[in-house]
């Protein structure tokens, strides 16, 4: 809200404060972008508010593991949560069966307890990251806070900016068959121009102007260059289509997400794609059973991937983002609630490696300082 | 394990889940491959035939090795081929895959024989005939309800030379989406292919088994020709890798080693596990905590610069004390010498202690404040 935000620079663009009241779903962030929620509280957080409308988010999976499909799930749902208009693409043949499996907003009561699910560890362990402890304490006062202005105005449909997922109640059909969610197959597409035309039209309808914002989109595209289909060959179209959609949602109020398996697309496009993304997040499987692992990690039983934060979206500015952590561990708490946590381990070397590793090291293959031997 | 994989494939697929895909793949190195695969065929049967598999039938598409073959192979494992016509069905693309003996038997050239019993397949390079034609088998031998069979194709290498891996990978997810198939399962011949070939089809199988050879070197031409029965023993063992998805997105990693005989392949368990996996998924840790076996003798071997060392004898250590009495030049003498060796035997690890007291000149008795002029 307009109170608590903070100055970060001496020009301030003159909002309209009522926007910001009347729709929950878009927060106001800085440089005079608008944040949209991704549906998982963790990674907005980690992306510092939100996903910025207008920027383009690609996913790069891991061909071993599904993580993909629950960052999908939840940005799905949290923009039908908010009656923001959908337009999804799948190489499945029918892309509406999906819809079915979308979690629902967790209650209230499901909040609280999970929240207040403290690590009870024995022994002694090395807290390498205690702001983490402090944290929660903070963000629940706020949550509290938030909550009891809410409670009396609207008891039912709680509109947070941005709402926890139970992975294991699937949403309620009235989401998706009152509002405009619009399903393409990519399966048997010849090429990517129907795909195109339908973004471009889905797009236009949520056009960027000076006055209110009335209603933001989403784009969520599952597996662009998965191998049955037959476009999946055809690297340049893909490429021309993922810089036409870029260009189109940068001017539109929407956000867009890719999702593709980036071993199968060839190295020297995998890095293409990964420059055009404007948010690049990669996800990676864990071996199962690793003992390695769970000497490393703690809460390893929990954790069943990784995700990767390579690049943050800044539109508007040229200042670089600076994450505490570019790890996180994928939990699913109590199997219905996806969970993204720092590793709870050592300081990293953040200085060495490649930007975009494919690999989850950010400095594991090729830093060049050797450790430190005490 | 091949234990494992035969286990999945026989519990099959849940109901809204795909079915579980298998690729078999191997090398011109440790060309095993079809043993294995023939393996999981001879085991799927049994299970099939005792009822114990969620399938109830088993449509193999033959490119590699005529029906006859197969059935013959079934016979040898102790399977039961005399009711074969009520669980199996061998699609024969390997008599005649392109129709030409048909074209010549039909302009009169040659003699026309039909083949009895399997079906024969003349036109692979249509992969919705091909398509249709499993399903229509399959559902011959369960019938049209919910009951499942499985899928095996003998070589999807072969697959791939009629047809471009887009259809393949379109045959197979579609395969795999079916309601009626329960499992499925193939053959590759990885080093014929691009790398985007094996990656599509491991991207589309729950399940990756590769066999490997046992020395790394990728060509046996490189090996010592002297030792030719030694290459020759090695050439008939190998390292068998299994990589499973799980259902929570985690992989498990299983290695085996196996050996052929007359009488087919076989498995045995290693006991050296690959704790390299854990190395490039967690960001590199800056410190060392730990210290090696060497680290730890030479830790132990380091003298401390206590002048009663606990072992009844008063050490002198050197402290920049050239002043000693005569009395104690013997032992100066010897300790100087023994504190030579332990420095040769250090290697390096040496504390070299001044005694704080040498800082005090031997006549200052003086109040420092002294000169202070106030």
């Amino acid at each position: 809200m307009a109170a608590t935000k903070t100055r970060t620079s001496s020009f301030s663009r003159n909002l309209p404060a009522a926007s910001s009241a009347q729709s929950p779903e878009i927060k106001c962030g800085p440089n005079g972008t608008f944040f949209v929620s991704s549906g998982i509280p963790d990674l907005d957080k980690t992306l510092g508010g939100g996903i910025p409308l207008g920027s383009l988010v690609m996913v790069m999976e891991d061909s071993e593991a599904p993580h993909h499909m629950l960052l999908l799930r939840n940005f799905m749902s949290q923009g039908l949560v908010h009656k923001q208009p959908l337009l999804y693409a799948s190489p499945s043949k029918d892309p509406r069966g999906f819809l079915g499996t979308l979690p629902s907003p967790s209650s209230p009561k499901d909040d609280k307890s999970r929240s207040h699910d403290a690590e009870q560890e024995k022994g002694l362990r090395i807290a390498w990251q205690y702001k983490k402890y402090f944290g929660e304490n903070q963000s629940n006062l706020d949550a509290q806070r938030g909550m009891i202005l809410f409670q009396y105005i609207d008891l039912y449909n709680k509109q947070d900016f941005s709402n926890e997922f139970d992975l294991r109640r699937p949403l309620d059909r009235h989401f998706y068959t009152t509002q405009h969610v619009d399903c393409i197959s990519t399966h048997d597409l010849p090429n990517l121009a129907p795909l195109q035309e339908r973004c471009t039209s889905f797009l236009s309808h949520f056009p960027r102007s000076d006055s209110n914002i009335v209603c933001t989109g989403r784009i969520a595209i599952q597996s662009l260059c998965a191998p049955q289909c037959e476009n999946s060959s055809m690297e340049w179209e893909m490429l021309s289509f993922i810089r036409a959609l870029k260009s189109t949602v940068r001017s539109a109020n929407a956000v867009a997400i890719i999702t593709f398996p980036s071993s199968l697309v060839s190295p020297s496009f995998c890095k293409r794609w990964q420059h055009l993304a404007d948010c690049l997040v990669s996800v990676k499987a864990i071996p199962d059973e690793d003992k390695e692992l769970a000497k490393l990690l703690t809460g390893y039983q929990d954790i069943v991937g990784f995700l990767n934060i390579h690049k943050v979206s800044r539109i508007n500015t040229q200042v670089p983002a600076v994450l505490e952590a570019t790890t996180l561990s994928i939990k699913l708490q109590k199997r219905r609630y996806l969970v993204l946590e720092c590793l709870n381990q050592a300081p990293i070397d953040g200085s060495g490696g490649t930007s975009y590793g494919t690999s989850g090291s950010c400095s594991g293959s090729s830093s060049k300082s050797g450790s430190l031997n005490f | 394990m091949a234990d494992s994989i035969s286990r999945t494939i026989r519990d099959g697929a849940l109901e809204g889940e795909h079915a579980p895909s298998l690729t078999i793949k191997d090398t011109t190195a440790s060309p095993y491959g079809f043993d294995v695969f023939t393996h999981v065929l001879s085991q799927a049967s049994s299970l099939i035939l005792a009822g114990k598999s969620q399938s109830r039938g088993l449509v193999v598409v033959a490119y590699s090795r005529s029906p006859s073959f197969y059935l013959d192979f079934l016979k040898r494992s102790g399977v039961d081929v005399a009711s074969s016509q009520k669980w199996i069905h061998i699609l024969d693309c390997y008599t005649d895959p392109l129709g030409w003996k048909h074209q010549l038997a039909d302009s009169g050239i040659l003699p026309s024989n039909s083949s009895a019993g399997a079906c024969l397949f003349q036109d692979v390079k249509d992969i919705n005939k091909l398509q249709s034609l499993i399903l229509e088998l399959g559902s011959g031998l369960v019938g049209q309800g919910k009951v499942r069979f499985s899928v095996a194709i003998d070589s999807v290498t072969e697959m791939l030379r009629h047809v471009p891996l887009s259809k393949v990978a379109a045959l197979i997810s579609d395969l795999r989406s079916h309601d009626q198939i329960s499992s499925i399962f193939w053959l590759l011949h990885s080093d014929i292919h691009d790398v985007r070939v094996t990656t599509s089809l491991e991207y589309l199988s729950a399940m990756v088994a590769s066999v490997e050879s046992l020395n790394q070197s990728s060509d046996g031409l490189s090996g010592d020709l002297g030792n030719l029965s030694l290459l020759e023993q090695n050439f008939r063992r190998g390292k068998f890798h299994v990589r499973f998805k799980r259902r929570n997105g985690r992989v498990r990693v299983m290695n085996e080693q196996f050996h052929m005989e007359e009488s087919g392949i076989k498995f045995t368990s290693v006991t050296v596990e690959d704790g390299l996996v854990s190395q490039g998924l967690v960001p590199k840790v800056l410190f060392n905590l730990e210290l090696s076996e060497k680290e730890k003798l030479e830790r132990a071997r380091v003298v401390l610069p206590f002048e009663h060392q606990g072992n009844g004898k008063h050490i002198q250590i050197y402290d920049g004390r050239r002043s000693l009495a005569p009395e104690s030049m013997g032992e100066v003498s010897a300790d100087t010498s023994q504190s030579n060796t332990e420095e040769c035997s250090n290697g390096g690890g040496e504390i070299i202690y001044f005694r704080d007291s040498d800082d005090e000149r031997p006549d200052s008795d003086e109040d420092p404040d002294d000169d202070l002029d106030i």
